[in-house]
């Protein structure tokens, strides 16, 4: 015979019963729980809470919450009452949840990431209930995290630059001449390590973006320029298999956008050395500029293969690689396009193409002129203006 | 031509930076670390610093702060040279008056000397306090 299934809404169980068992419950939680009533006031607190904040229980029940528990900045501002979550689930009948920083009793900043639900009866709050974490540890990792991207990044670079400058002197002469069969042997080294160069950065960033640690730094950048390094540093790609670049300006005058000058290169770089490597010889590839309002539009065109229309919706998905271009190129990691769709989201900018297999693809980039400076509640994003 | 110190704990780049903008021309002074780059300032004044972040010692950031680059050396234009893209550091190194950022790895001995050329064209930064006080 199974068994009936018992919760506390049983009408056989008495209220001490259904109180008791929350009383439990609410202790039993392994984070830091609050409750108080439609006004704000604190009605329960349970061990994990007054280990966080360094209150008694005594010390905190019938206070009012946003006054006795204070919450602040990273930067040791108080959050406005407006702007904290227990306000927000009162005002929006909503769950909110956030990280800021607890001020404990003894006057330490502690971490916390938090989540807030509002009681509702019919529409109406009869109070709430805030469970919240001290993440200490985790903004720890966090940190040594990034700071070992920094160092990796250094570390593997340094041997890189040295293969690179020294082969670009040689090639260009600084220590005497060299035979043709030596230069282009130099060439392969350059573009060897150019790649290695590539790669770490890729994972560098990607690393960066979705960890929230990427720098960004504003600052007036004139595209005309910056697309024109990206063609120098294609061309030598584009002319082994005789593909022209060009670059048109369909603007009066020359556009200039405030935005990070490197992740805006790597953007470009990543989308016009894509259009050169997935175009046939003899190809084309196009590059337009056109300043259009608060926008720029950044349009990268190419006679290349193309993206098959069934895998048009993965193309910008980590290390997806489309079947018609894997059967031709071995080399990639599919991981360009998901970089540049991050890197996108960074300048605040949006993304999107139109293909058709065996006729080419055309990329659209959208950038603000002036980027609109994002919350940094949600993410540790550095942005500096320079 | 201008007069450029270069700050770089990596002897092999240090060395190749120097004999390219030899070769443009300028006058070059090499340092190893913010320590001995502070020490060859004492007498030499130059027009562009090409700084490395990552040196031990001193790094990179540390020098900037004791050159005090904003209130007494506005003329002064610093290139930071580095493989930390898109780092914090950059971004702090940009907030002690560091005028560009360029990644190691990614610049060919052409480049270099162009961005070089173009920083010395642009007009400096105005200084945000009167420059040292003469001599009585």
């Amino acid at each position: 015979m199974p068994r009936s299934k018992t919760s506390s809404l049983s009408p056989n169980r008495s209220t001490f019963e259904q109180q008791a068992e929350a009383e439990a419950l609410f202790t039993s939680i392994g984070d830091g729980a609050i409750s108080t009533d439609e006004f704000g006031r604190i009605t329960r607190v349970n061990p994990v809470a007054q280990d966080i904040l360094g209150y008694s229980e005594t010390e905190l029940i019938g206070e009012w919450f946003p006054k006795k528990i204070i919450a602040i900045t990273s930067d040791d501002i108080p959050v406005n009452l407006i702007d904290r979550p227990i306000t927000k689930a009162f005002l929006t009948g909503r769950s909110i949840s956030e990280k800021m920083y607890y001020r404990r009793k003894n006057g330490e900043k502690v971490p916390v990431s938090i989540s807030v639900s509002p009681i509702l009866l019919e529409g109406k709050p009869l109070g709430a209930v805030e469970v919240f974490r001290d993440i200490t540890l985790e903004e720890e990792v966090d940190r040594m995290k990034s700071e070992f991207i920094s160092l990796a990044s250094h570390q593997l670079r340094t041997p890189l630059s040295a293969i690179k400058t020294y082969s670009h002197m040689l090639v260009d002469g600084y220590m005497g001449d060299i035979t043709p069969t030596q230069k282009k042997s130099l060439r392969t080294i350059i573009s060897g390590a150019n790649r290695m160069n590539e790669l770490i950065s890729t994972l560098l960033n990607i690393t960066r973006i979705e960890s929230g640690t990427i720098a960004v730094t504003l600052r007036m950048v004139q595209l005309e320029r910056t697309i024109d390094d990206v063609i120098k540093e294609v061309s030598m790609m584009a002319a082994d298999k005789s593909i022209s670049i060009e670059l048109k300006n369909e603007s009066q005058a020359s556009i200039s956008i405030k935005t990070d000058a490197l992740i805006l290169k790597e953007i470009i770089t990543n989308l016009v050395s894509n259009a050169v490597k997935y175009t046939p010889e003899n190809g084309s590839v196009t590059i337009t500029t056109l300043q259009r309002g608060a926008d720029v539009l950044i349009t990268v065109s190419d006679t290349g293969w193309g993206i098959p229309l069934q895998s048009q919706d993965q193309i910008f998905s980590k290390f997806f690689r489309a079947p018609n271009i894997v059967m031709r190129e071995t080399t990639g990691t599919g991981l360009g396009l998901y970089l540049v769709k991050g890197l996108v989201d960074t300048l605040g900018g949006s993304i999107s193409f139109k293909s058709r297999e065996g006729t080419g693809t055309t990329f659209y980039l959208t950038l603000p002129r002036t980027p609109k400076r994002k919350s940094t509640k949600s993410t540790r994003r550095t942005v500096t203006t320079a | 031509m201008a007069r450029i110190l270069i700050v770089e704990d990596d002897r092999d780049l240090n060395n190749a930076y120097s004999i390219i903008l030899k070769n443009e021309g300028h006058e070059v002074v090499e340092a190893y670390d913010g320590q001995e780059a502070l020490a060859k300032l004492k007498d030499f004044s130059p027009d562009l610093i090409l700084l490395d972040l990552l040196m031990p010692i001193m790094g990179g950031l540390e020098f900037l702060q004791h050159y005090d680059l904003l209130k007494t050396h506005a003329d002064v234009k610093v290139l930071i040279f580095t493989n930390m893209e898109n780092s914090p550091e950059v971004n702090e190194a940009y907030k002690l008056g560091a005028h560009r950022c360029i990644i190691k790895s990614w610049t060919a001995p052409h480049n270099l000397a162009r961005v070089i050329s173009d920083a010395l064209k642009t007009k400096p930064k105005p200084a945000k306090t009167k420059a040292t006080k003469p001599k009585a």
